[in-house]
């Protein structure tokens, strides 16, 4: 650096600039490229329209689905920190095999997302499925029931094995953050006389505030693009019941050749993403 | 003299060097990449793998690189991969995906590889529709491959069981319900299986319903949704009840795709299914105790007005952006030769676009299954060929499944995909 005579106050552009180069390259031309195709007239043309976006927000279809992701977001992500709390909880306490424990809750988040998909295609099976046969055995239902095709449990069946998929990863950030919270913490806390309730919403929420904040961002930005698993079960039926933002910009590009009204529906689900994930990330830059 | 004792030497080594990188050159192996869902599916892949190496045998300069793909994908990966300037030379292709494909410029245009070879008098041996579903503004842009009809494929162990004569099945859409009440015994059996989930294969199965009732799902101009005609209307609500009133279809149906219905068939849960030449091959493999090409039996569609079947055809692709298109002719002439679409229906049990294969072939014309597919052709019909065809599907199929959940009606599900499909037709494209 001596030898290029660049002051020390102006290196750190040296070592930041590749990777800034590399994220335009990868990411910002191929965002750039999907507003510019979402402005395009469909079946082509030379000049600019909002046309795609009016036939967007004028679908009931796109609303609908719309309709959907907020849902399977919300619950999604809900249940995900629910039961990632709700183990790392547990599993922060001295139990019996705890490196054991602690493995085994970890396996669903290893498991790709199709292939869990089909795993609980299969399992949901209303005629093959074990997931019927199991809950008959242990006296939960009395008769098979159609976890896929009906309407009503369609979008709930998807939720559940998506919390099954998902919770590892929320819990593992939560437990980090519960082994950061010194021991002394809860001892002062019981001298003072405080019941378990209390330690739990004065100490513990308190101190993993930062990482409940980032697991929910993270949470959130991941549920929002969630593909695999619905493509694989259920690919948004019965009828656009299950149907996601996702799978649907995959369906209007790849299989109806709709490029220029795909790229319009990904760059809606964008800003609604930077809209969602934008405070959280603001909150932690400014804690920091 | 000495600079020209030089220069001699100077030429005479750059001829050399020239001499020796264009023996190379000849000398080096031409790799072409060729890609069929059929490659991922047992037991068409070894079929596929050992007539490359016979092609690579009679082209020792033809190297052929296999990419297998999912069925369900091939359209996804051809066309991401197409559109960035890349792709496999040559790829296997639903003929009915064929419109988008060649609407986006992603199929090269084979008509002067034909002319070369002979023009229309090449093109003789192939059924007209065929070569006519090939065409785009009158350019051929693809090779037809497998062209079959769509048949009844049932379990006669199961008909017998159930007091049916095997050699006697329906012939009407009537006495097609009435067998699948006598086959159906819940919750060990069920008569029929149709797929339900939104997969390329519905509109195979699905269509000979809507025909045969005398309805269509376009005006003949393709210009309007047609599903609000009494017949049509007739038709939907036929196979909707199927399952929702007379509860002879499984369970779970509208999650269905053609995997399992054939699995239900080959596990005995159903007795029969609408299937054509792959049906026994793929049966048996996934239950060889059934002894499928035993126990199974083909029959022609049963009808209500008129006799009318589904065609699937498949087609080769070139892909424009081959570096090699002499190469990958060969690899299509090859494919598509008589000798390998005879192989291929031996191997496995497939029909041909050619008629000196499907009409003459002995070994057709005595199969059990394939003479009966090849005695529905003359019935076949097509589904319209528009670009906008996945996405009218899409919609039809959003229907049924809202119909087979009683989310709506027959009635009001088929007048909303009545409106959407006008909706789609009336986009400017």
């Amino acid at each position: 650096m001596r030898l290029l005579k660049i002051k020390d106050r102006h290196m750190w552009t040296f070592f930041v600039l590749p990777g800034t180069i590399l994220l335009v390259l990868v990411l910002g031309f191929p965002a750039f490229q999907s507003i510019l195709y979402s402005i395009y007239p469909e079946g082509g043309g030379s000049s600019y329209t909002f046309n795609n976006y009016s036939i967007l927000f004028n679908d009931s279809v796109f609303r609908q689905i719309f309709g959907n992701t907020v849902l399977f977001v919300i619950l999604s992500v809900a249940s995900h920190l629910l039961l990632g709390l709700g183990v790392a909880l547990i599993l922060n306490r001295e139990i019996f095999a705890k490196p054991l424990f602690r493995l085994i809750a970890l396996l669903p988040w290893v498991v790709p997302d199709v292939v869990a998909g089909i795993i609980w295609r299969w399992m949901f099976d209303p005629v093959y499925g074990a997931f019927n046969d199991l809950l008959i055995k242990v006296g939960l239902i009395s008769t098979h029931v159609q976890w896929l095709s009906n309407p009503k449990l369609a979008l709930l069946s998807v939720i559940f094995v998506n919390l099954w998929r998902g919770f590892p990863f929320v819990m593992l950030i939560l437990l980090a953050g519960l082994q950061s919270i010194p021991k002394v913490f809860y001892e002062a806390g019981a001298i003072d006389g405080a019941s378990r309730w209390q330690l739990f919403a004065r100490i513990t929420l308190p101190s993993l505030k930062k990482m409940l904040a980032v697991a929910l961002a993270l949470d959130i930005v991941w549920e929002v693009r969630r593909f695999g698993l619905i493509q694989t079960m259920t690919q948004g039926g019965p009828g656009n019941i299950t149907e996601v933002l996702s799978t649907y910009i995959y369906k209007q590009y790849f299989q109806f050749f709709r490029f220029e009204y795909a790229s319009a529906v990904a760059v809606v689900m964008t800003i609604a993403l930077l809209m969602v994930s934008l405070p959280y990330i603001w909150m932690i830059s400014q804690e920091e | 003299m000495k600079w020209f004792r030089m220069s001699i030497w100077v030429v005479f080594c750059v001829g050399l060097f020239i001499g020796f990188s264009a023996y190379g050159n000849a000398q080096q192996k031409v790799t072409l990449r060729f890609s069929d869902w059929h490659l991922a599916e047992a037991p068409w892949d070894k079929t596929l793998a050992d007539a490359m190496a016979l092609f690579e045998q009679r082209n020792p300069n033809i190297k052929v690189a296999l990419e297998p793909v999912s069925y369900k994908d091939k359209e996804t990966k051809y066309t991401v991969e197409t559109a960035a300037g890349k792709g496999p030379d040559i790829f296997h292709l639903h003929a009915f995906s064929l419109p988008m494909f060649f609407d986006k410029g992603f199929a090269k245009d084979l008509t002067p590889f034909i002319e070369k070879e002979g023009g229309a008098k090449f093109l003789e041996p192939w059924y007209p529709l065929c070569i006519n579903m090939m065409k785009y503004k009158g350019k051929i842009h693809a090779m037809p491959g497998d062209y079959m009809s769509m048949v009844l494929i049932y379990n006669t162990e199961l008909f017998k069981a159930a007091g049916l004569d095997p050699k006697k099945p329906p012939k009407t859409w009537e006495e097609f319900l009435e067998y699948n009440i006598k086959l159906t015994k819940p919750p060990e059996r069920w008569g029929v299986a149709v797929l339900g989930a939104k997969d390329p294969g519905f509109e195979l199965r699905f269509s000979p319903f809507l025909w045969s009732f005398g309805g269509d799902y376009l005006t003949p101009d393709n210009k309007k949704s047609a599903l609000n005609t009494p017949e049509a209307k007739e038709a939907f609500k036929y196979f909707i009840e199927l399952f929702t009133k007379y509860k002879v279809m499984p369970p779970g149906v509208s999650t269905m795709n053609a995997q399992d219905v054939r699995t239900q068939l080959a596990h005995r849960k159903i007795a029969w299914e609408i299937g054509s030449g792959w049906s026994a091959p793929i049966i048996n493999s996934i239950n060889p105790e059934l002894k499928a090409f035993d126990v199974l039996a083909a029959a022609p569609l049963p009808y209500k007005k008129k006799k009318v079947t589904t065609i699937w055809l498949s087609s080769w692709v070139m892909n424009p952006n081959t570096k090699h298109p002499k190469e990958a002719w060969q690899l299509l002439k090859f494919i598509t030769s008589k000798e390998m679409e005879l192989n291929w229906f031996v191997k496995n049990r497939v029909t041909s676009s050619r008629k000196d294969v499907s009409e003459k072939a002995p070994e057709i014309l005595n199969d059990k299954f394939a003479s009966v597919i090849a005695s529905q052709l003359p019935y076949g019909k097509v589904v319209p060929q528009i670009p906008q065809w996945p996405e009218i599907m899409d919609a039809f199929t959003t229907a049924v499944q809202e119909a087979f959940t009683e989310m709506k009606t027959p009635e009001k599900a088929l007048a909303d995909a009545h409106e959407r499909i006008n909706g789609i037709l009336a986009r400017k494209k």
